[in-house]
């Protein structure tokens, strides 16, 4: 049986040597666009708009009804990132499988942009960074940086869609997130969870939730008693002026909160985690969210 | 960017191939299924299918842990489940004045080992604040993300593990068949059942790492299952038990590679379908005598 077994282990080591003569072999351009790729729709549609005419863009979830924490890449996914030019992932711990699979298929011709990276959030921190006016415009500015080394020719063409992009289309966004800021900043709100954190930063909204119940629902992890029966405190005394919500990760908790808040008279707000409708643009999203958000201050506060 | 099926099975091969990702995924299924037919037929003939699976759950706290701790995913499989199969090997092997006795107690104890390990591995993923997507993956495979890195490792871990069965195969064998003689022969048996142990620690922290924890067996039983009943000449079970499983491994690799399906699901179901008509064949051959 040894002679045997040690056949095994030649052959398999044979096995194993002829595979790596098979090398690589990668199309690049899909008819004269570059191949780019996004994990998550948000940054996907961010990234269609900068690239324009000049990239097909992949957004690898598109489906809101998808968690990303929970996303199970298949091969087709793998074979997106394998070919694409660009890269736009969330990292954070987000979308872990992405850089798995882009570690899987070096390619030194494919830009790859880690949005926390980027930004310098590191994993563990909050990884909603599309929530965050700031992030928004570092990864914008990281894409068509991008997309010009990869087609120096159209430079002037992606500057032009970077201008564009941020001051006509997202104009309303960050007037809005101004007009919100000088007027309601310091404002107290109730949170569901963490996806809401970053806006409220830029906002200059204070979150009393405690941080531990809002990480909490956003990882999928069981909230602390503690934590649950300060914020119906919270709700019951009127701490908060409004209470904002994901619908797209309503718990029972969050339910029972949100039920708590409209019965105490305290204007409720839903946002979601992803582009909402999905064929909505980033922009448009943020906007129709930001409004809610106006008018659910201005009822609080009367003003 | 689409794949499809053709009646052209070069061109299926081609398209298969021209990815690094599935060149790798490739790999490692071939390493990982060559090492876990081997080792899994003696743990099947040892009757020690309780503590391989136990061994592979202990790579889901190893993976977590190391995930956790930033440290490379791989160490924390090979780490975790050589350390739980030096435990199992620690533990009594005959329960004295106990009921249930040798097999039982024993079982006991690694049931006892498996469910405080698979409490340590929620702890991690609880600590790890990343939010561990890829859970699925680590429970149940995957093939798009394996490196040219973890390849070699599992290359030099699956090379090492079948040099040592090598050496202890006969011993083993002996020791498995018949413990009591083995012993009189001279057999240092509790050393070398500690020793196939660590093997099989091995071959399921490798294992674990292409098919997921959850479905190592899939792997380290289905084809060493399906090989004793074709066959009860050990040489030829060994043999048979690795044919099996580097074809169901292909196999699954390949179909999941052109369908929307995951790959724990086509490997398991392929090494169903390769048990059942063993199974079949058994009966046949039986009734005819």
């Amino acid at each position: 049986m040894p002679v045997r077994l040690t056949t095994a282990v030649l052959s398999l080591a044979v096995v194993v040597l002829a595979g790596c003569t098979l090398g690589p072999s990668t199309s690049v351009v899909a008819g004269g666009r570059i191949d780019v790729v996004a994990t998550i729709s948000v940054w996907g549609n961010i990234l269609a708009q900068l690239g324009g005419a000049h990239v097909h863009a992949t957004s690898i979830i598109s489906n809101p009804d998808v968690d990303p924490h929970d996303y199970e890449p298949t091969p087709a996914d793998a074979r997106t990132i394998a070919t694409a030019r660009l890269l736009v992932r969330n990292g954070i711990g987000y979308d872990a499988w992405a850089g798995r699979a882009a570690a899987a298929n070096p390619d030194s011709r494919r830009t790859d942009i880690d949005v926390g990276k980027l930004v310098g959030v590191p994993v563990g921190g909050n990884p909603h960074r599309w929530y965050a006016p700031a992030d928004v415009t570092k990864v914008a500015d990281a894409i068509t940086a991008g997309l010009k080394r990869i087609d120096p020719g159209d430079a002037a063409y992606f500057d032009a869609q970077r201008t564009a992009f941020e001051t006509s289309r997202l104009a309303p966004y960050h007037r809005l997130v101004e007009e919100i800021r000088s007027a309601y900043g310091g404002t107290p709100i109730g949170a569901s969870e963490s996806v809401v954190t970053p806006l409220a930063e830029a906002l200059g909204l204070k979150v009393l939730t405690p941080q531990r119940f809002l990480d909490a629902i956003s990882e999928g992890a069981e909230p602390s008693a503690a934590d649950k029966s300060a914020i119906d405190r919270q709700i019951a005394r009127g701490e908060i002026e409004v209470y904002v919500f994901n619908r797209q990760n309503s718990t029972p908790d969050v339910a029972a909160q949100v039920a708590a808040a409209r019965a105490r008279g305290i204007p409720v707000v839903s946002i979601t985690e992803v582009l909402s409708p999905p064929t909505a643009s980033f922009q448009d999203w943020q906007v129709a969210q930001l409004q809610a958000l106006r008018a659910a201050l201005a009822d609080a506060s009367g003003r | 960017m689409a794949v499809h099926l053709s009646w052209d099975l070069g061109w299926d091969v081609r398209q298969l191939l021209a990815f690094p990702f599935m060149v790798n995924a490739l790999r490692a299924g071939t390493i990982v299924a060559v090492v876990a037919g081997a080792i899994g037929y003696f743990m099947v003939l040892r009757r020690e299918s309780f503590a391989g699976h136990t061994l592979a759950l202990i790579g889901f706290p190893g993976a977590a842990g190391a995930t956790w701790l930033g440290i490379n995913e791989s160490a924390g499989f090979f780490g975790f489940c050589v350390a739980g199969a030096l435990v199992i090997a620690a533990l009594p092997a005959q329960g004295r004045a106990n009921p249930l006795g040798g097999y039982g107690e024993r079982s006991a104890v690694i049931g006892t080992v498996q469910a405080f390990a698979l409490a340590c591995g929620l702890l991690f993923v609880t600590l790890y604040h990343g939010l561990l997507s890829g859970l699925n993956d680590l429970l149940f495979g995957t093939i798009i993300g394996i490196t040219s890195r973890q390849v070699v490792t599992l290359l030099v871990a699956g090379v090492a593990a079948l040099a040592v069965l090598a050496v202890i195969a006969r011993p083993l064998l002996f020791a498995t068949v018949d413990a009591d003689v083995a012993r009189a022969r001279g057999v240092r048996v509790r050393l070398v059942g500690a020793a196939f142990l660590v093997l099989l620690g091995v071959a399921a922290a490798g294992t674990s790492q292409v098919t997921g924890t959850l479905l190592v067996f899939a792997l380290l039983v289905a084809p060493a299952a399906t090989a004793v009943r074709i066959t009860a000449r050990p040489v030829a079970g060994v043999v048979l038990s690795v044919v099996i499983a580097v074809v169901v491994t292909w196999l699954g690799e390949g179909v999941a590679y052109f369908s929307p399906y995951p790959i724990g699901f086509w490997v398991t179901t392929f090494a169903f379908g390769f048990f059942l008509l063993a199974g079949g064949y058994r009966a046949l051959a039986d009734r005819r005598g």
